[in-house]
Parts: structure tokens; sequence; C-alpha cells
């Protein structure tokens, strides 16, 4: 093994798919899970630091992929966060089918999961706000294809921001709503170093993969004989 | 289109004639496939061919590499053999350990890349790699031909052609990874590289050198053993030897996962067969071809022998009609109507079965190489499916009207309509096929039940108002997110999805096997089960010292050399 794990962005892919349906998700919510992370991914990060946090809150009830929507507003049910995990769909399903309208989304538990979301699938000319439970702050300018910049108060990592409410609007190009540190990235130069290298993850991979395993049946002398159909010795 | 030629749309064969199982688990290779494809490619671009390291003992243990030289970039297979013993050799992914494991490297590999790669290929799925192994793969030996082949030549004589002839291999390979499996590079790595565009042309290149390495493993053993009086084998005995397979469940899921894919390869091969059948004379020497080939391809049925009952009697209903038809030919009238490959084609399908149907498809397209050939580019999707949330919820009514059908025509209800599930099992992921009530992972069901998740969408469309858009009825529904985000992509693409039930009580997955394989090239299909088969790869594809030969593209349905020890 190489002493730093690196893994392969279909790798993210099949994992974290199954992973999101490990905690519950449907499978099409959790495809899209899976796409945010290899977003992420593409783009330098670790995904398994954020998306752990997400999954560990679903699973353990901290988290709820209950939904409610009124007005331009998403929100949870109740006291527990609004799952990143739904957040993010919901999120990219309004801002593809409302033509540049304004969006809240109210205490969202791994908020860059959102955001991943949005650049997975390509979303150009819009901005993300949001101030987490610890008060970091944080403002997301998507500014055109693959270009996309981070401006925060560098109080906190942006993978571990958690419990916010996130605004999300049409790019306004004037002037920052948020001063600070700016960090730039071009999605398809970072892709292309991943490529070369694989994406480095740490500590948190063992339990992601822990989730995926959830998908994974236990094998039984019978199906080990009879599942796969082939011989368990074979010569010719 | 090259060679100048009308479509007649009317041609081309409907969605819900070619995506059914028993017509896919009746698929031949075409010249579209992709083994053929790579040849021609690597023959028109000069391919350079080069053994760089061979460090084996006299039984053939040892690291060796063999490059493939193209006119941008080297690949390397890199080859590791090992003794084992037998009562380990098994084709199942469950397996751990094999007489000989591959990586197809992306260059020329170091010193430093050897020894990573000898500490992790040996161990397969065990092992990680890294973006510049390409693929992965294991081999076995067939222990009949394999020493046979090394005893033959060291003692100076040509290996036994009828024993050549009913293995057709020296290795079977039990799998061949790529996309980034295990860590292996990624296709996005690749997918720009007009070598690597078109599907599976790199696992299929690695596939290629380990034909040659295997080969090459059993002569310089016999000349060990021999010395001066060992020979190598005949050239032609040499084309006739392929790389064996043995393919399981594995290859199900992908087929099922990819619908763009499937329906860009089907519809180069339909177009193919449409531009064929539109033609209203012959292009000139194009029948006569063909005839030739339907008598080669009798002799190539007789080779063609296997166990299995169901397999065996479709062989032999294969061989009359295949005569039958020879006779039909030697009728000139037949022949010289207007659109006479149109009459052909409607001739079997009229009379014969879907085996010899498929049949008529490669052979049909077979002498038309400058009217088909561009179609072999198109094979390969970038697409990553999008979901419309804006679409309005009476379109995706109308399209799972329009388009599923034959899914919202099972009775689902039925127990012998649910009777099959697939999984992953905990043994090394290996993809199982269970049956409810029998085996244990209902709940971690792969997401591969297609129709009834769409007559299941279909179901609750009836209850819901036109006047809302996708992302408004997912909001709600969200379980039905993938099927309605695989509805949405495919409705354009007519030969995507298998229009039969996955998980039907009489469902064969070794239907959805053979199609696939039949894209790759394989032949000589050997079902062992419903659920896996073994196949041959290259058999009578030249050898790397014969791709500047005139005939290096004419290797489909390869009869055995005249050629005897």
């Amino acid at each position: 093994m190489p002493e730093q794990l690196a893994i392969s962005l279909n790798e993210i892919l099949f994992i974290f798919t199954r992973a999101g349906f490990g905690v519950n998700a449907p499978i099409g919510i959790s495809e899209d899970f899976a796409r945010s992370n290899m977003w992420l991914a593409e783009n330098g990060f670790d995904p398994s630091l954020c998306s752990i946090a997400a999954l560990d809150s679903l699973d353990e009830g901290r988290s709820s992929l209950a939904i409610e929507y009124s007005n331009g507003h998403f929100s949870g049910s109740g006291k527990q966060y609004l799952s990143a995990i739904q957040a993010s769909v919901s999120a990219l399903d309004w801002i593809k089918g409302n033509q540049g309208l304004a969006l809240t989304i109210a205490n969202v538990d791994s908020p860059l999961l959102v955001l991943a979301a949005l650049g997975a699938n390509q979303v150009e000319g819009w901005q993300v706000c949001w101030c987490d439970e610890t008060d970091a702050s944080f403002q997301v300018n998507f500014v055109g294809k693959g270009q996309w910049q981070i401006i925060s108060d560098g109080s906190t990592a942006i993978e571990l921001s958690k419990g916010a409410t996130m605004t999300m609007s049409l790019l306004d190009n004037s002037e920052l709503t948020l001063k600070g540190e700016i960090q730039k990235f071009d999605t398809e130069i970072e892709k292309n170093k991943i490529l070369k290298t694989g994406v480095a993850v740490h500590e948190h991979w063992d339990a992601i993969y822990a989730y995926f395993s959830r998908c994974l049946v236990k094998s039984t002398a019978e199906s080990r004989a009879s599942g796969a159909g082939a011989g368990l010795v074979d010569t010719d | 289109m090259p060679f100048s030629a009308t479509l007649d749309e009317a041609m081309m064969r409907r969605p819900e004639q070619v995506m059914r199982l028993d017509r896919m688990g009746s698929s031949f290779p075409t010249r579209l496939s992709f083994m053929r494809a790579l040849i021609r490619r690597m023959s028109k671009e000069q391919w350079k061919f080069e053994k760089l390291r061979q460090d084996i003992d006299a039984n053939g243990f040892g690291v060796s590499v063999y490059a493939a030289h193209t006119p941008e970039r080297t690949y390397s297979l890199v080859a590791f053999t090992q003794d084992i013993p037998a009562d380990m050799r098994t084709d199942r992914v469950i397996a751990e350990v094999w007489d000989a494991t591959f990586n197809l490297f992306d260059g020329v590999p170091t010193q430093d890349d050897i020894d990573y790669l000898a500490k992790n290929t040996p161990k397969q799925e065990g092992g990680r790699f890294r973006p510049s192994e390409l693929s992965l793969a294991r081999a076995n030996k067939s222990l009949r031909l394999f020493e046979h082949i090394v005893s033959s030549l060291a003692e100076g004589k040509q290996p036994d052609v009828d024993l050549v002839a009913s293995v057709g291999y020296i290795m079977r390979t039990t799998a061949v990874y790529g996309s980034g499996k295990f860590g292996c590079a990624d296709r996005a790595k690749i997918a720009e590289r007009e070598e690597c565009k078109v599907s599976f042309h790199m696992e299929l290149l690695a596939v290629y050198l380990i034909r040659w390495f295997t080969i090459d493993l059993v002569e310089t053993i016999a000349k060990q053993r021999g010395g001066d009086k060992a020979v190598t084998i005949d050239p032609h005995i040499r084309q006739f030897i392929g790389v064996g397979n043995s393919t399981g469940l594995g290859m199900a899921p992908f087929l099922l996962k990819h619908p763009v894919l499937i329906h860009n390869w089907v519809t180069a091969k339909e177009t193919a067969l449409a531009r064929v059948r539109s033609l209203e004379t012959p292009i000139q020497g194009s029948l006569e071809a063909f005839i030739e080939s339907v008598n080669q391809v009798a002799q190539h049925l007789k080779d063609w022998r296997v166990a299995d009952e169901v397999q065996s009697a479709r062989i032999e209903q294969l061989e009359v009609e295949v005569e039958r038809l020879s006779h039909w030919c030697d009728d000139e009238t037949n022949l010289t109507k207007p659109y006479p490959w149109n009459g052909i084609y409607q001739f079997a399908e009229d009379n014969f079965s879907l085996e010899c149907q498929e049949m008529m498809v490669s052979l049909i397209i077979e002498p038309h190489g400058a009217l088909v050939d561009d179609l072999a580019d198109t094979m390969f999707a970038t697409t990553v499916p999008q979901f419309e949330a804006s679409m309005p919820l009476a379109r995706l009514k109308a399209i799972v009207k329009d388009y599923y059908a034959w899914a919202t025509s099972i009775d689902f209800s039925l127990s012998e309509s649910q009777h099959h599930f697939w999984y992953y099992s905990e043994d090394k992921l290996e993809p199982r096929f269970g049956s409810k009530g029998i085996d244990d992972g209902v709940d971690q069901e792969m997401p591969l039940a297609i129709g009834r998740d769409a007559d299941d969408l279909n179901e609750q469309l009836k209850t819901a108002s036109d006047d809302v858009t996708v992302g408004e009825f997912a909001l709600q529904y969200p379980q039905f997110r993938h099927i309605i985000r695989r509805i949405q992509n495919t409705a354009r693409r007519p030969y995507a999805e298998v229009q039969d039930n996955l998980l039907g009580e009489t469902m064969r997955p070794l239907d959805l096997l053979r199609f696939k394989l039949a894209f790759f090239g394989a032949s000589k299909f050997d079902p062992k089960s419903d659920l896996w088969t073994r196949i041959s790869m290259y058999q009578g594809a030249p050898m790397p010292d014969q791709l500047s030969d005139a005939n290096h593209d004419d290797w489909a349905f390869p009869i055995r050399p005249k050629t005897t020890a």
C-alpha cells in the first residue's frame, strides 16, 4: 500500500453512491451525493472530510432528509439539521428550474456539499453566502465555466463548516459581500492534476468505507456456491 | 459516410426488436467490434511492438514487459508469472492467486515502477494501483494446452491443431479491470487520446499484449527445455491461438448502468446494418465475399463445440440453417434482385433462428468496411446524465408512456416477475444474482431493476398533477429520482434499455454477457451456466508482426489452419 492512500474518481463515484444509500438516502439522491464528492475531489479537496460529517449526522439522527419548502425557503423539520445530502439536490433543482430567483436553505449540516452539487452541475453566475453556527462566514462565487472562488473570514476550514443558513442568488459582480481571504479555483486545471496523482484521502476514509459496506451482502456457503454461477475450482 | 450510400430509415431495426434478451443473447461480433477496430487502428497507424524485458526462470516464472508504441505514446504490459496450487485455480472474482497477473502501464515503467507493481499486481483486488496503471488483469493457464504446446515445441514438433482448436487459448483471463478500479487511472485521464476514445480499447490492448505474452512464454520455456531442438509455433497456428476469458456477472451491472453508451454501441451496429440493407445494388465483389464467408463460417461452426446443452442445440440448428442459406444463395435469382442485402436479411429473419439471424447481421456487414467502418469511431459516450428538474411532469408522463411501455406492461405483482435481485457480496464485492425468499440481501439490492422501477414510477405519476415540474414531484417522491433521471436521459436514445424484465424467474444474465462480449469482439461463446461463460478473444487476429499484412482485417469467424503437426 502506498503510504498515502490515493483513490480514483471512479472509486469515489462507486463508494460514495453506496455510502449515501448506506444511511438510507434514496439511490437517486445518493448518486448526486457521489457526483458532488467527485467534484470536490476534482478541485483538490479530500471529499471524505465534509462527507463523513454529513453521513455521521444523518446516521446518528442529528440530521434529517425531510425537507420543507415555502416561498424560496427550504428548511428541515424540527430541531434536526437539514442534511446536505438532501439540501444539495433541492438547491440544484431550484436553481435549474427557477430562472434566477434567490433561495435560502436553513440549518444545513455540511454546506460545502451543497456547493459541490452546484459545481458538479456546472452552475455559473451564482453566489452562495452563509454564516455557520460558529459564526464563520463564507461566500462562494461560481464565476464562469469551471471558475469559482471561496471568500472566507479564515476562522474555519470550509470542509468543517456546519449548521449554516445559506443564501443563494445571482452573482453580484459589483462588490464582494464578504471581505476576506480569497481562494480561486479552476476545476479543469485541478482535475487534470488529480487525474495524474489520484485523490488523496485521509483518516476518515475507513469510516466512509464502512457506510459503503452496508450495501454489501454477507456471504454464505450457499450464496458463495450459487450466486455467481462459476465453479470454485476451474481447470481446463 | 466515406462510401456513398443512402440510409433508408425503414431499414433500421426497431429497439423493441433489437433490445430483447433472447436476441441480445444471440449476438455475434461484427467488424465494428472493439477488437476488430483496434486491430485496424494498429495496422493503419503502424504501431510497433517490442519485448522490453523477460526475466523468467526455466518454468516461466518471473516478470516480463511488452510494449506497444503508437505514433504518440507507448503503453507497456507488465506481466508477473508464478507457480500456484492447482486447487486454487478458479475463474471466480473470489480467487486469491493466479498463474499470471498484469498491468497495462501508461508509458515505459522504470525499475521503481516494476518493484512497486511486483508488490501489488499479484494481489489483484488486494493491491493498490496508481494513475500510471491503465488496466489490471489476471489469467490462468489452460493446463491441457499450455504443457502440450511447451512439450511439443521442445521436442521440435508443432502442437496438435485439434487440441489447439478445442481449447483456443494458452491462458484464460478471469478479469480485466480499467477505468479507475483499485486506484488505476480514471478513464478521464485518457479519454481524449485518439487511440483510447472508443470504449474498452485500452483494456483490449492489454488483452492483445497478453495474447502475445502467452505465445512468447510457451516458446521461451520450450527453448529452455529443448535447446537447439526446440521450434517456434507455426505462424498459422500461432494466429489461431487467442486469449481465453471467463466472464461472470460483473459485466451485467456495467451494461445496465451505462444506457447512453449502450445506445451508441447499438446505434452504430444497427446503422451499419441499415446502410448495407439500403444498397439497391451490391458493391463490386461484396456478394462473392459474402458467399465465401458463409462457406467459411460453416467450418468455424464445426470447431465451436460446447458442453452446454442449450448452446449445443443452438449451434446444431445454426449449422443446418447456414447450409440452407448457402443453398439459397446458390439460386442466383435470389441475389440479383434489387436490394440484395435486404433480401438476404429478410430471408434469414423469416426463416431462421435468432442465432442465425444475428450471425447473418455480422456476415452482411462484413464485406462493407468502406461503407461502415467510420461508425466504429462513434462507439463511446461522454455524457453525464442530468436530472431535468424544470421538465413539466406531463412531459415525463408522455415519455414513460411512449418509451417505457415495455416496462409498464409487465405485471410486477406476480412473484415470478420479481423472482431475482442483484447484489454485491462482501466477498471481494463479487456481483451475485439472488433469489427472493432464498438468498439474503434484498434490502441491499443493486438499483438495476429498471423495468420495475419505471413501472412503480408510472403508478405514482398517475396520481400526480400535470401542472407541476419534475423537480416538485421529486421533492415529494425522492425515491424516484434515479429512475426519472434515467428516463429523461434515455428518452431520445431508443436503444438504451434492455426491454425485458431483468428480475424475472426465467431471466438469464448470460444473455447480457454475450451481448456485451460480442461488442468486444469475442467468439466461441461457451456457457458454463446461466451466469457465466467462457469465450475466446483475438482468435485469428494478426500477431504484431502480421499487422502490416494486406489481410490483417480478415479474421471474422476464424477457421483452424490447414497446417498440421
